[in-house]
């Protein structure tokens, strides 16, 4: 490799990156495209899985202990406290049109101070006939805590008590588990889809002959427009990052620059496949369809939308050894289980077997026009 | 004057098909060399295998004595090349496709005065799908050129332009024939022929038929007793369309 053939590259790669970024249309798709994805999946997943109750609080009581009770009824992450009814008829009605889930009511007299001094009274938990889980589930809660301050008062503790538990123990939340997902699309989308679009038009337009009558060779183009890629890929990924961290509070437990080793890899092995594609193919219609036939089945069963673990064990072992697979899993492990590329030396492996067999393929089946 | 390209034997195939048949011919240092036939007889084919870009089936091509065949990159290297349908990358202005071309290259022309040259200074900054079809001629015969080429290969170079780009393209042949540099063209216009071409390849059906300078050809046409029912106008149709519509540029 010399300066000459440096040079060439270097002028293409600009050439392709100018050409990029002056391309609304190819814009929208590849940089926007991704991040609506990541919205729409981001907040299907966003809030944390534990159950939730909208319920209305009517206090009739004015006892300090009532007072205490709401506010801690108000911080309580179980409870959403509706305060648009205004009396308990009110309420009732809006449980009826399923505005509400159950009604707490603390009625007079609640926590007024009995004989020995101490707070008593009843809470009264109603709910819809139609729906009588949720609401026996808001009365057990609320008896859990009113235990709880039982045993304060000094009553004796239930000797059984129930404690409700995350989980996503470790404090990770859906929507980490799915980025990697999403970056697995992107990072699919981006090489197949992007290359395997441009080059057959590239060869219908005769840009690509008239190339090759200048003394540049295919790999010179191959690599000006893998650069050009790497930089529009890593854009895109660090674009859905910054809406994961600041959006969906993204929690990253592993190492960033092992992270971008295997985006890095994953953008040159996706690359090779849309080489390969836009290379073979003489035009668009070809490779639309062999697009289809090839990303189709790694967007479906490598774990984007559907978790591997749910299908049957011989489609799993299949899936295993599709490209993308460990792509997504290996993002994963780093992200979420803090692994470090050692760890995930299988999903290298596997990776890099796929680097060697796609652009030995692109190679052979690569045509001019 | 030297031989700069020897043709010997040229062949190409496409299954059973011979589109070119065996053609030999020379093409000598610093003239214009016209290859003439109608559609199909086979003139781009034959200057695609020259310019190393299609496989050579049969016979060889030698181009300012390198072998075409063995060392196809030492070839495009020395010369430039407009194709018949030459497409340019979009959303690139025509300077950054110059600058590019001079890396692909590895040459040092400027890319300004490449402009200047064929008349599209005003123009640097536009892409090339907004040139005219006169103004994409010239722009493919400017990138053609940064490498300072020995040989210009032009394919069928003013097909589908109107006369007055027609007029323009052939001043500029005529400048960078002045400069020392071969020119081969392919056109199926005789008037074209006659106006540019130092020497003219009548082609036909992948054979050539014959190779002369124009005067000689119609010198030899008329010795064999061909004569053509004679009228002399002062003028004909494009003169008055010229006279017309002036000789300026319209684009």
């Amino acid at each position: 490799m010399n300066t000459r053939y440096l040079r060439t590259v270097a002028a293409l790669t600009s050439a392709y990156t100018k050409r990029f970024f002056r391309d609304k249309t190819g814009l929208f798709f590849t940089f926007l495209f991704p991040l609506l994805f990541l919205f729409v999946f981001g907040y299907l997943n966003s809030g944390n899985t534990d159950l939730k109750f909208d319920v209305a609080l009517i206090n009739s009581s004015d006892s300090s202990f009532a007072e205490q009770f709401e506010t801690q009824l108000r911080d309580n992450d179980t409870f959403v406290v509706n305060d648009a009814a205004t009396s308990l008829e009110d309420a009732r009605d809006r449980m009826g049109r399923s505005e509400l889930d159950s009604i707490v009511e603390l009625p007079t007299g609640f926590g007024a101070l009995n004989d020995i001094g101490q707070p008593s009274g009843a809470v009264n938990v109603y709910f819809a006939e139609a729906s009588p889980i949720s609401g026996q589930t808001v009365a057990a809660v609320m008896q859990l805590a009113l235990d709880g301050i039982n045993s304060e008062l000094g009553q004796p503790a239930p000797p059984l008590t129930v404690e409700q538990k995350s989980t996503s123990a470790s404090g990770l939340s859906a929507f980490d588990y799915i980025f990697a997902g999403l970056l697995g699309f992107t990072i699919l989308s981006l090489g197949i889809f992007g290359l395997a679009n441009q080059l057959p038009t590239e060869k219908k337009t005769g840009a690509l002959r008239r190339l090759r009558a200048a003394p540049i060779t295919a790999g010179q183009l191959v690599f000006a427009n893998m650069l050009n890629y790497m930089l529009v890929g890593v854009i895109s990924l660090v674009l859905m990052f910054v809406v994961a961290l600041f959006v969906f509070d993204f929690n990253m437990r592993g190492d960033w620059f092992q992270l971008a080793f295997v985006a890095v890899i994953s953008i040159i092995l996706m690359f090779g496949f849309g080489l390969a594609i836009g290379g073979w193919a003489k035009n668009a219609t070809q490779s639309a369809a062999l697009t289809q036939i090839v990303a189709l089945p790694m967007l479906f069963l490598s774990g984007i939308f559907f978790p591997r673990f749910l299908m049957p064990d011989w489609l799993q072992n299949i899936t295993t050894f599709f490209p993308l697979t460990p792509v997504i899993d290996g993002m994963r492990l780093i992200m979420t289980e803090a692994k470090t590329l050692i760890d995930i030396l299988p999903q290298l492996g596997l990776i890099g077997l796929w680097i060697i067999v796609i652009y030995a393929i692109a190679i052979r089946v690569f045509r001019w026009d | 004057m030297s031989d700069i390209i020897t043709v010997k034997k040229l062949t190409k195939q496409y299954g059973d098909k011979t589109t070119v048949k065996g053609i030999s011919f020379t093409v000598k240092e610093g003239e214009v060399f016209g290859i003439l036939g109608p559609n199909g007889a086979g003139k781009t084919t034959t200057l695609e295998m020259i310019e190393a870009l299609r496989p050579i089936d049969g016979g060889s091509v030698v181009l300012d004595g390198i072998n075409v065949q063995k060392k196809p990159s030492d070839v495009k290297k020395i010369i430039g090349i407009q194709l018949q349908s030459t497409a340019f990358f979009d959303k690139l202005t025509l300077r950054e496709q110059l600058v590019m071309f001079n890396a692909l290259y590895d040459s040092r022309s400027n890319p300004d005065e490449l402009l200047a040259e064929v008349q599209l200074t005003d123009k640097s900054k536009s892409y090339v799908e907004d040139l005219s079809g006169g103004q994409r001629q010239r722009f493919s015969i400017a990138a053609a050129l940064v490498n300072q080429p020995r040989v210009l290969f032009l394919d069928e170079p003013t097909t589908g332009l109107d006369p007055q780009a027609r007029r323009n393209l052939w001043e500029l042949i005529q400048q960078i024939k002045k400069r020392g540099i071969t020119v081969v063209l392919t056109t199926h216009y005789m008037d074209e022929a006659e106006l540019l071409c130092d020497r003219i390849a009548i082609m036909d059906n992948g054979k050539i038929v014959t190779i002369d300078t124009p005067e000689n050809l119609v010198k030899a046409l008329i010795g064999r007793g061909f004569s053509k029912k004679q009228r002399v106008e002062q003028a004909n149709l494009e003169d008055v369309f010229i006279d017309l519509t002036g000789k300026d540029l319209r684009e």
